[in-house]
């Protein structure tokens, strides 16, 4: 673990964008990847499929683009998208709210803390022993927002964090993007909003952030999952024609037993 | 006939007459002691000497036996037999097992009559029984298994309580039910015989509570519900609360194959063990199914306590064990099952002894797919967070799960599905297409499939050339591992046999990865 100066020529001139920039700036990794072309891919902990889904494909996009994918390391949406990244062997940066030594997630996140620590770079404005407060999540998210050349909201229900970094995002002139979702999800609520008051604009794919799409190949079968995980009886398929997809790893099986594209 | 008590007399018996003085000898009868389902006939050897009153139970008796001393004392002396006042020594041959239980007081009492002279012919029956303080004899736990041991050892008849009569009449032998040590005296000495008892009664015929026809909709679960009856596979189902998977699960008795007569008598066994013999009906007539609640204990589950009882995986040997609300069980208490799982029966060491019972058991179990349980309903949104499902699925260990080979989802079933009032398939026709594959595993050695051992599977689940090209590829890119291939294999072979077909097709081997095989 080391820091970055204001001073030190290695520093992310886009955080000079804030109000107060960091300084120092913690980080443990790559700190190169900072000054890279950057893309903020950010939602709610409390994630749908759908949402799963989209934030892992857009980071698989930029990471087939060679663009570094910042987010927050929290739960559901932020960590979709850096586990996106890094499978897609991408680069990812997670900007953390908390100092880098008092960071101790379980799980899952703990592995992906050190998938990115290898392949990535995790920062944090905060010394390295300081627990997290409610404020300083805040402060991290204007961080995101700084650090990316633009951001796309995945799910935010209304009042979530992901909408507070696309506030700072507008403030600081980044491009603001959000994906739609369905009506009366409140998983979608906050994102719709913003596409509907014109303050993001929406993305339809990747093709929107300017990038292009993975070429998946589809097929009816994939297509009835698209909307989220079904149960085998729910597909109505040929059982052959599953398996087959269940071997060649296009679908896998959840711990629930529903099948979902992978 | 013996010395006979009559009331006041003793006394100047002993003091006037000294012909009691004159009455020592030895006697033999033989009982059976239980470890578990473990049974050993013991021979109890009753010597009366001349010497200092005294009554003394060698050959490793625990309490339950040591207090024999006292219910036999009272027991012989209120029936109207005179208790010798002698120098009393009962040895339990072979002497270095402990021996636990209160099945031994008639064998004693008898031995002290008969060693005393009170009974003059020599007892070749198998004596086995509690004794009341009146003299009237009570039943135990097990005599089952300790009448087929008794039967294997040549003595085809047996003294046992009133209320286990049936169960040993069940064992084959010829069984004599006396209500008290009088009845028994007075058919051994030939004063008043008592026929044997007649052949217990035919196992209940089988009826069902849930027939598969009362559940609407979920093919899949049907499906894995019938691969598991037929294959013994073990089954988890996974879906949000009222959505059928305890009313599945229910339905899984009526379409087990009936058990064979050897499975019927241990399993049996295993209840008459525990105490859970209905008189009227031994032998089970289906195969057992429990229902253990998700607060049972590791003792009560896999058995355990002073003498050592069976647990609900014994008493689900042969049968089917149901774990409701399988994430709501200690994650101790659900180690505990690995040893059972794995190899079909359950050691219970203690100092000095242990008892070993079966417990080969299908294991059906059911749980909400995340703590709220709305995970994956269309119904109602899911408010759990993404680590509290993952904390929540990491409450079932790796290795737990590793031996769980079907896996499914019961989804919520549309409204529209649940006013579909046309014909559904009967339990009863399923059961004989399981019935049928239950004969073919038969025919290849082993009782069902999820008993496969990896050359067995080698041997018996040969994939066609289009289902052998479907799994190549995965297995090659490590998508499936070694384990997940033998378990496909095992699943596959078991649908294939409820198609009554001998190769293990491409279809089969589809419908086996759609179980979560």
């Amino acid at each position: 673990m080391t820091f970055l100066a204001r001073s030190d020529p290695r520093y992310p001139g886009r955080a000079l964008d804030l109000p107060r920039p960091p300084d120092p700036l913690w980080f443990e990794g790559d700190a190169a990847l900072l000054s890279r072309d950057c893309v903020a891919i950010v939602g709610t902990r409390r994630m749908t499929p759908y949402g799963e889904r989209v934030a892992r494909e857009l980071a698989i996009a930029c990471a087939e683009a060679g663009i570094v994918v910042v987010s927050g390391l929290a739960q559901g949406i932020d960590s979709a998208a850096h586990a996106g990244a890094l499978d897609a062997r991408g680069e990812t940066v997670a900007v953390l709210g908390e100092g880098l030594a008092a960071f101790d997630p379980h799980g899952r996140r703990r592995r992906l803390a050190a998938r990115i620590r290898e392949r990535g770079c995790l920062v944090s404005e905060f010394p390295p022993l300081m627990p997290a407060q409610g404020w300083m999540f805040a402060q991290r998210d204007a961080t995101i927002a700084a650090l990316a050349r633009c951001v796309v909201v995945v799910e935010a229900p209304h009042g979530s964090g992901a909408l507070i970094t696309a506030r700072h995002a507008v403030a600081l002139g980044r491009a603001l993007y959000a994906v739609p979702g369905p009506l009366g999800s409140p998983q979608s609520a906050g994102t719709n909003a913003l596409i509907a008051s014109g303050r993001a604009r929406a993305v339809t794919g990747p093709e929107s952030l300017g990038l292009v799409a993975v070429a998946a190949e589809t097929s009816p079968l994939l297509d009835r999952l698209a909307a989220g995980p079904l149960s085998p009886d729910a597909l109505r398929a040929d059982p052959a024609d599953v398996a087959e997809l269940l071997l060649a790893g296009r679908i896998v099986a959840l711990p629930d037993g529903r099948l979902t594209r992978t | 006939m013996g010395l006979r008590y009559r009331p006041g007399v003793l006394s100047l018996a002993h003091a006037t007459n000294g012909r009691l003085q004159a009455v020592t000898g030895f006697a033999r009868v033989t009982a059976c002691a239980l470890w578990g389902l473990e049974t050993e006939l013991v021979s109890v050897e009753v010597d009366v000497a001349s010497g200092l009153p005294g009554f003394d139970i060698v050959g490793l008796p625990d309490t339950a036996v040591r207090e024999a001393r006292e219910r036999v004392r009272a027991a012989v002396r209120n029936s109207g037999f005179e208790f010798p006042l002698r120098r009393i020594t009962v040895n339990l041959a072979p002497a270095e097992r402990r021996k636990e239980g209160t099945g031994f007081d008639l064998a004693i009492a008898l031995g002290i009559l008969r060693a005393s002279g009170q009974l003059a012919t020599d007892i070749a029956e198998l004596c086995v029984g509690e004794l009341a303080l009146d003299g009237s004899v009570r039943g135990v736990r097990g005599v089952l298994p300790r009448a087929r041991r008794a039967l294997c050892a040549g003595i085809r008849s047996a003294l046992v309580a009133a209320e286990n009569a049936t169960e040993a009449a069940a064992a084959g032998g010829d069984v004599i039910s006396v209500a008290t040590l009088r009845v028994a005296m007075a058919h051994l000495d030939g004063s008043a015989r008592i026929a044997p008892a007649g052949p217990p009664p035919p196992a209940a015929e089988p009826s069902w509570e849930v027939d598969l026809a009362h559940v609407v909709g979920q093919a899949t679960p049907k499906r894995a519900l019938e691969v598991a009856a037929a294959g013994g596979h073990n089954l988890l189902m996974v879906g949000p609360p009222g959505t059928g998977k305890t009313l599945l699960a229910h339905a899984l008795p009526s379409i087990l194959p009936p058990p064979d007569p050897e499975e019927a008598i241990i399993a049996s066994a295993v209840h008459s063990v525990a105490g859970l013999v209905d008189p009227a009906r031994p032998l089970l007539g289906a195969r057992p199914f429990r229902a253990p609640h998700h607060t049972a204990s590791r003792l009560s589950l896999v058995g355990g306590g002073t003498p050592p009882r069976p647990g609900e995986v014994s008493l689900a040997h042969t049968g089917a064990l149901f774990l409701d609300e399988l994430t709501q069980f200690s994650p101790l208490v659900l180690d505990t099952l690995r040893e059972p799982m794995q190899d079909g029966r359950v050691t219970i060491s203690r100092a000095g002894a242990s008892a070993t019972y079966p417990a080969r058991f299908t294991l059906v179990a059911a749980m909400n797919p995340c703590p709220c349980g709305r995970r994956g309903d269309p119904a109602a949104a899911c408010a759990c967070l993404p680590d509290e499902v993952d904390r929540y699925n990491a409450r079932l260990s790796g290795p737990f799960l590793d031996r769980i080979d079907l896996r499914v989802h019961v989804p919520r079933i549309p409204y529209e599905e649940l006013r579909d009032a046309s014909p559904r398939e009967r339990s009863a026709d399923v059961r004989a297409r399981v019935v049928a594959a239950r004969q073919r595993m038969a025919a290849r050695g082993r009782r069902a499939n999820a008993e496969l051992t990896i050359a067995e599977i080698r041997r018996h689940c040969s994939l066609d050339a289009s289902a052998e090209r479907l799994v190549a590829a995965a297995v090659t890119d490590s998508r499936l591992s070694a384990r997940g291939y033998h378990r496909l294999l095992r699943v596959a072979r078991t649908v294939a046999d409820l198609d009554g077909s001998d190769r293990v097709g491409r279809d089969h081997l589809a419908s086996a990865l759609l179980l979560r095989a």
